[in-house]
């Protein structure tokens, strides 16, 4: 189901000495069914702001509201919080414990009190989510998987509790290109197929310039940037100012726009990007 | 010179039976910049751990500057000629100051207090790290930790460094840190480097790359041709970067290019 998050006027402070404010008054509306790219700079308040998403955290000042509720008030109400915001975390395969994929799948959904045939359904839909074979995979051991397949055994663990939101904090960090390429194309499918909000922390430009919707740029505690991926990487000065690169793709459409060849930069798709290029060319008669 | 010389090595782990490499037959030159590429459980980091007995082969022979890394009396002077660099920069510094760790090594091969320091301080010169010989390791961004790491190498003055993914973990401003202190050391003090990565765009900037699949060497050479053809490449696991499939896409559209690797040069011939 979709949710609303809003945020209002949060700070967060973490006390030690000197206190350091990783959040100052962000004020953000995450609409329901979005696909959120969230970038910056190691230590610009990202992974404070998701903690602060599902209540793993609570703001110093300000309020974080999910569907209309403030979710620091009531305790009952942050379980489910909780279970609505899924939160995948960095290296998230570290945290896989159990002996089979089965029970590593069912651990979660059986502390939301679920019943036995439930859950069974659960882990079906959720391996058949990110494309693992039920019969192949149920008893085998976590750790015998490759490391790809174990971060989507870590991924498929907060599907089955049927998440509204998605966060997932570098999901591509230390994954191979072929593990980088199959978690893209699993990320843009669920976003497609399922009602899941997505909300993205990663590095890679490349990946958040095709899969995102919305692009939420932080530094020193504050969005610098918000926009759609067509407006942000037309900024790069910008981008360069907060220490981020743009897409490789997006700097050649640049570069060729300097030159004179009139190429939109909005394309994100190599082979729209070459479509392009070619009939820029063709209409300037040289090539 | 020949700085790695690798003849008919094969390594099958003990524990699982897993045949990791298979017949690999190389040779680095000194002064070489040398990339390597492949998918997890391709092997490479098998290979690298071979490179300063980690590792011994249980087939063929590893020559380092010539001496051979299955004979024990070899082994200490190996480790001094080539250091290892890896993948999560957390794991690699041990002390609480930046000039403690980077002296570590030093410490413990009995240098004199005198030549340490004038090492420890040569080789924070040399990763650009000197203002930050005072802190905890723990101050410090991912890739300043991983510039500390290779300055404890480099105080051991080796003739080869190996790089086990050394960028995975950082962000984008970390990973340009890491790779252009590699190619200064390279380029300047004619360091080998074997510089193994996920990161095309990495591979793309040394002088010849070895690719590896299942165990075994499965291309060498300039890394332009290599990466253009995007089909073998996929094939193996491993994507090219952006740039290289649009010079391939603009091929086959027509368009007259040769392989290309960087930007720049795509710029130049559309244009």
């Amino acid at each position: 189901m979709h949710m609303l998050i809003e945020l209002k006027n949060v700070s967060y402070i973490y006390e030690q000495e000197p206190p350091v404010t990783a959040l100052e008054k962000i004020n953000l509306n995450i609409e329901p069914g979005a696909f959120i790219g969230l970038i910056g700079h190691t230590g610009s308040g990202k992974t404070t702001l998701v903690q602060l998403l599902n209540g793993l955290i609570k703001p110093t000042s300000g309020q974080v509201i999910v569907d209309g509720k403030d979710i620091g008030e009531n305790k009952k109400g942050l379980k489910d919080i909780r279970r609505r915001i899924g939160l995948v975390f960095q290296y998230p395969e570290h945290q896989l414990f159990e002996e089979t994929v089965y029970r590593e799948l069912a651990f979660g959904p059986k502390n939301l009190g679920l019943d036995k045939d439930e859950i069974d359904v659960r882990i079906r839909e959720a391996l058949n989510l990110i494309g693992m074979d039920f019969d192949k995979y149920s008893d085998r051991s976590p750790f015998n998987l490759s490391g790809g397949q174990q971060r989507k055994i870590a991924l498929a663990g907060v599907l089955a509790m049927k998440p509204g939101v998605l966060i997932l904090d570098e999901p591509f960090a230390g994954l191979d290109p072929r593990g980088r390429k199959q978690l893209t194309e699993l990320l843009k499918r669920l976003h497609e197929q399922q009602n899941i909000s997505f909300i993205l922390i990663s590095h890679r430009m490349d990946e958040i310039s095709y899969l995102a919707t919305r692009i939420l740029a932080l530094k020193e505690g504050h969005i610098v940037l918000d926009g759609s991926p067509a407006e942000i990487f037309s900024q790069p000065e910008k981008l360069k100012e907060i220490a981020l690169d743009i897409p490789q793709l997006t700097e050649i459409l640049f570069r060729l726009q300097k030159k004179g060849l009139e190429v939109r930069s909005d394309i994100f798709d190599i082979e729209q990007a070459a479509d392009e290029i070619i009939d820029k060319l063709r209409s300037r008669n040289i090539c | 010179m020949n700085q790695i010389e690798m003849k008919h090595v094969g390594y099958q782990y003990n524990k699982t039976g897993e045949q990791a490499l298979i017949d690999i037959d190389l040779t680095i030159q000194s002064g070489e910049f040398v990339g390597i590429v492949g998918s997890n459980g391709s092997g490479k980091s098998t290979l690298a751990r071979l490179l300063n007995v980690l590792l011994e082969p249980t087939e063929g022979q590893v020559l380092i500057g010539g001496l051979d890394t299955h004979k024990r009396e070899n082994v200490q002077q190996i480790r001094q000629k080539v250091g290892m660099v890896f993948q999560n920069p957390d794991n690699q510094l041990v002390a609480t100051k930046v000039e403690d760790d980077v002296a570590f090594g030093l410490e413990n091969l009995g240098v004199p207090s005198s030549q340490i320091r004038r090492r420890v301080d040569r080789a924070l010169e040399q990763v650009d790290m000197q203002d930050y010989r005072d802190f905890s390791p723990h101050q410090l961004s991912g890739g300043q930790k991983q510039r500390v790491a290779l300055a404890g190498i480099l105080a051991m003055e080796p003739s080869c460094i190996v790089l086990d993914e050394p960028t995975a973990m950082l962000d984008p401003r970390g990973r340009k840190e890491v790779m252009s202190v590699v190619q200064d050391l390279n380029q300047q003090k004619n360091i080998t480097v074997v510089y193994i990565t996920h990161v095309m765009r990495e591979a793309s900037r040394t002088d010849r790359i070895i690719v590896m699949s299942e165990g075994k060497i499965v291309r060498r050479g300039q890394p332009a041709p290599i990466f253009a053809d995007i089909d073998f490449m996929n094939k193996i696991g491993l994507s090219v970067p952006p740039v290289t499939e649009l010079a391939v896409a603009l091929r086959k559209k027509g368009l007259n290019l040769p392989d290309i690797m960087d930007v720049d040069e795509l710029v130049k011939c559309i244009c």
